[in-house]
């Protein structure tokens, strides 16, 4: 997933002040373990959230934001999802209205599950395998943003894909009401189904749900929480599901306040002052930078920094000069001060320098560099450490490219544009007549993609949407994944390797049946794929959450990022 | 008179329809504005992009797009945004209005007595030090930008000194005046003041220099050699002819205020207002929203010069002759 910081308003680069600011909060990489018994004694209460802008269409099967997407986790449920718990648990896929994960036969193209009974939507209706198979059809239906990446190997989904409207899965979602079983049938096998099955996209919702978008009208829901009403320029009111009673502690479990109030239309640093103030509980969009010393020092006991898996990187154009020179791609690579990159989204509190593709803490990542000082991609050093100014000038020569022009497309926000103006220096000092090209952060993400813009270089991001090494290799650097002329096309560099393209392949196989060996054959393609250097990757940034003195039970998934349902005000 | 009114009428959609086109093809014309992708979501497959393509009509050509966006938003009113997909923009622009008319109505409210009092107040005081006085305050309230001022009463009222004097305060927002009389008030204790003190800069100094330049004149010295009071010269004939540039100023700023400029202290202040929901829908691309926000602010400037017009004619009896 990418996740549009919608405005990083204010300057972050203060890292200075942070790095002194922020030393001794709570950075809790808590260690792995399940949810705690429920307390009923802390339940009750209103836990208000404030934002910038709300986050668009309400619908659980359209909507692909990290700001929802949290809040999907009380309120919706699929067959599996996410658990609940402290660290790694997070990424662990449980049973949700399915009795149990799935039993696979026929290779791994049939899934066979059990639908819980005595679940109730909160209209009162009760969740049937009538719903579960339309809800699979709803995907496609409404055009969900996955139906073509993530549901694409369900038994009759091409179909679906060209004529939405009439889509059925006669053959794909098997149900049978007798026996409450939902059989999945696969094209193919899929490694990472399980996790595609747990993300939004796959809730159950009722058969009756509408067929298109349903945008702020209101979907029943299955968990703790439902929605009262749902306004994108005022409110969103979350309040507890009468019909609900705790059926897995993991996966859905009871939640303490008695109404969520997401208000929007808060400026980032009115929402701080809120925050402060205990008018909210906690915010949502990243803090000013103006604001980090204050809530560093004052505030420091309400911080809490956690890792994400995700990065920020430069996806280089291989199709066109001079980027369709590999030793140019990698004099990029050299060249970079990860750590002034780091400086300037805020400092070594909020991001961490990395250059291989897969983030730390996700499977198949190893930690290596082959771009620092000292180091190549045949023999990489353990980490980077510095930049490599001079080798990256004699690649430039080599490569014949020196004096041509670059482009740096970036987003127009304060942190973008420093990074630009930062990479354009160092682009010229290799070698090249660097521009910076600031372009509206709501249309950079779908211009660089697009081949016809003839983009060079630009500066993006990339946020997990379930944690297997394909979900960034495959997918950013996939053949699939280009499409030319398409505003739609993630590999932005347009990078198209066969011959990884295969291994990618046979490592997605290996996943169903070794898991481990699948994994380090990721880390391996990890190493490949970056001595081609389609891509120059700078950090992997921290969520810092900073919640209001008055709420306890702090809990962060590595999945959604933090449980709102969980925190208590009482 | 009738005539007038069918020309001003005719005026007022050529105008309105000129903007309507113009911001729709100024829109498509914008590198990589296609909102295609973007409602499509993250990583859509090509397949799905056509579907949204075709479902938003945005793979018909660009006059047919203006025809039916014009008939969703005027006939069928139905017309949806394209970020915040379902949203129709009618209801949002509906609610937003009411608060923006609460902000600009109770601010102008106060710019207006305090420009008329402090204005006729400088021109007309006899101490020497109290017309410099008010000039130089109308000059500082003219030079704080609203944004700063607002961000300044927000640092002071919610957070420096929020747990002393100022612990009344509510959160910054909006609170609609029949959901909380009370609270409307609270909430809009402060904009109101930021807003206005901009204004009342004006205000004062353009009606203490319009009644200086109409006491020099001759019917005023007649006036004088007819024995009336200075008190009757300066509130029967000084201030109501000076009255005229004020309300032709006041037309035009209230309209532009209700029309979306009060922008800078809605943001600031976090008041979803008309100004708010133009600025949202524009960092968005959200045409539709765009395209209502601009129809709507376009139709109020329009209209207050109309109405100017006519109240020129109840100020000035010579306008109704003419």
């Amino acid at each position: 997933m990418h996740r549009h910081t919608k405005v990083l308003s204010s300057v972050m680069g203060v890292a200075a002040l942070l790095v002194s600011a922020l030393v001794g909060t709570s950075s809790a990489s808590a260690a792995s373990g399940a949810l705690a018994p429920y307390d009923a004694k802390h339940a009750g209460g209103t836990v208000t959230l404030v934002a910038q802008a709300a986050a668009g269409t309400l619908d659980p099967k359209v909507n692909y934001t990290a700001e929802y997407w949290q809040l999907y986790q009380a309120t919706y449920d699929g067959l599996l999802t996410f658990s609940y718990g402290t660290g790694a648990t997070t990424f662990q896929v449980v049973p949700d209205l399915a009795e149990a994960l799935p039993t696979s036969s026929n290779g791994g193209k049939t899934l066979t599950f059990k639908l819980r009974t005595g679940i109730k939507f909160s209209d009162g209706k009760p969740v049937t395998v009538a719903d579960v198979k339309a809800s699979f059809e709803r995907i496609f239906k409404v055009s969900s943003p996955t139906a073509g990446s993530f549901y694409n190997g369900i038994v009759g989904a091409d179909v679906c894909l060209k004529t939405p409207t009439t889509c059925k899965l006669d053959k794909g979602v098997v149900v049978n009401a007798a026996t409450n079983s939902v059989v999945i049938n696969l094209v193919a096998a899929d490694e990472t189904i399980l996790s595609k099955l747990a993300v939004p996209h796959a809730v159950i919702n009722p058969a009756s749900a509408p067929s298109k978008d349903a945008g702020t009208t209101i979907i029943p829901t299955t968990g703790a929480y439902m929605y009262k009403s749902y306004d994108p320029n005022k409110s969103l009111v979350m309040v507890r599901n009468p019909y609900y009673k705790e059926w897995s502690h993991a996966a859905q479990p009871q939640g303490y306040p008695d109404q969520i109030l997401y208000k929007f239309g808060i400026t980032p640093t009115a929402q701080v002052t809120a925050v402060e103030n205990n008018q909210a509980n906690w915010a949502y969009d990243p803090i000013p930078a103006d604001r980090l010393n204050e809530i560093g020092t004052k505030y420091a006991s309400q911080v809490h920094v956690n890792p994400l898996t995700a990065m920020w990187y430069l996806p280089m154009n291989v199709n066109i000069a001079p980027f369709n020179n590999l030793k140019a791609r990698q004099a990029v690579n050299y060249a970079i001060d990860r750590a002034a990159m780091v400086k300037i989204f805020g400092g070594t509190q909020l991001a961490g320098p990395v250059c291989s593709f897969l983030p730390p803490n996700f499977p198949g990542h190893v930690d290596y560099c082959g771009y620092t000082k000292g180091a190549t991609p045949a023999k990489p050093a353990t980490a980077w450490a510095a930049p490599d100014l001079a080798l990256a000038k004699s690649l430039v020569k080599a490569s014949g490219t020196a004096g041509q022009a670059v482009g740096i497309v970036v987003s127009d926000d304060d942190v973008n544009k420093q990074m630009g103006v930062y990479l354009q220096s160092v682009l010229t000092s290799i070698g090249y007549k660097a521009t910076v090209k600031p372009i509206s952060g709501n249309i950079q993400f779908t211009y660089i993609q697009n081949s016809k813009n003839k983009v060079q270089i630009s500066v993006t991001q990339w946020y997990q949407d379930y944690p297997a090494a394909s979900d960034f290799l495959d997918v950013l650097l996939g053949c699939a994944s280009f499409t030319p002329n398409s505003d739609s096309s993630i590999n932005m560099s347009g990078y198209c390797n066969k011959a990884l393209d295969a291994k990618m392949a046979t490592a997605k196989t290996l996943g169903l049946t070794d898991p481990a060996a699948a994994n380090k054959m990721w880390g391996a393609i990890d190493q490949q794929v970056m001595a081609d250097a389609p891509v120059a990757v700078v950090f992997t940034p921290k969520q810092l959450d900073f919640i209001s003195s008055g709420s306890k039970n702090y809990l962060f998934s590595l999945q959604y990022k933090m449980f709102v349902d969980q925190l208590q005000v009482k | 008179m009738f005539t007038f009114i069918a020309r001003r009428f005719a005026a007022m959609i050529f105008v309105l329809t000129s903007i309507s086109i113009l911001v729709f093809f100024i829109f498509f014309a914008t590198p990589g504005v296609d909102p295609a992708a973007r409602i499509a979501g993250r990583n859509a497959d090509q397949q799905t992009l056509l579907q949204v393509r075709h479902s938003f009509e945005l793979d018909k050509p660009l006059p047919f797009r203006y025809i039916s966006m014009m008939r969703h938003l005027f006939v069928e009113r139905d017309l949806t945004s394209y970020v915040n997909r379902g949203a129709k923009v009618i209801p949002q622009l509906s609610q937003a209005i009411p608060a923006t008319f609460s902000l600009v109505i109770g601010a102008a409210i106060l710019w207006l007595f305090a420009g008329i009092f402090f204005g006729v107040l400088a021109a007309s005081s006899k101490r020497k030090w109290i017309d410099p006085t008010i000039s130089f305050l109308g000059i500082v309230g003219i030079s704080l930008p609203v944004y700063w001022l607002g961000e300044v009463v927000n640092l002071i009222t919610q957070s420096k000194l929020h747990h002393s004097v100022f612990r009344w305060v509510p959160p910054l927002g909006y609170v609609g005046l029949s959901d909380n009389p009370w609270q409307w008030f609270l909430h809009l204790i402060f904009p109101w003041l930021t807003l206005a003190v901009l204004y009342a800069g004006i205000y004062v100094r353009v009606l203490r220099n319009e009644i200086m330049v109409v006491m020099g004149e001759d019917y005023i010295k007649t006036e004088r050699a007819k024995g009336a009071s200075e008190k009757r010269i300066l509130y029967k004939h000084a201030t109501r002819m000076s009255l005229m540039t004020i309300v032709s100023l006041f037309g035009l700023d209230f309209g532009a205020l209700v029309g979306g400029y009060a922008l800078l202290t809605e943001v600031v202040f976090g008041i979803q207002g008309v100004g708010k929901l133009t600025f949202d829908s524009l960092q968005n691309f959200d045409l539709p929203v765009i395209m209502a926000t601009v129809m709507y602010s376009s139709f109020f400037v329009v209209f207050m010069n109309a109405l100017v017009d006519v109240l020129y004619a109840v100020l000035d009896p010579r306008v109704r002759r003419a």
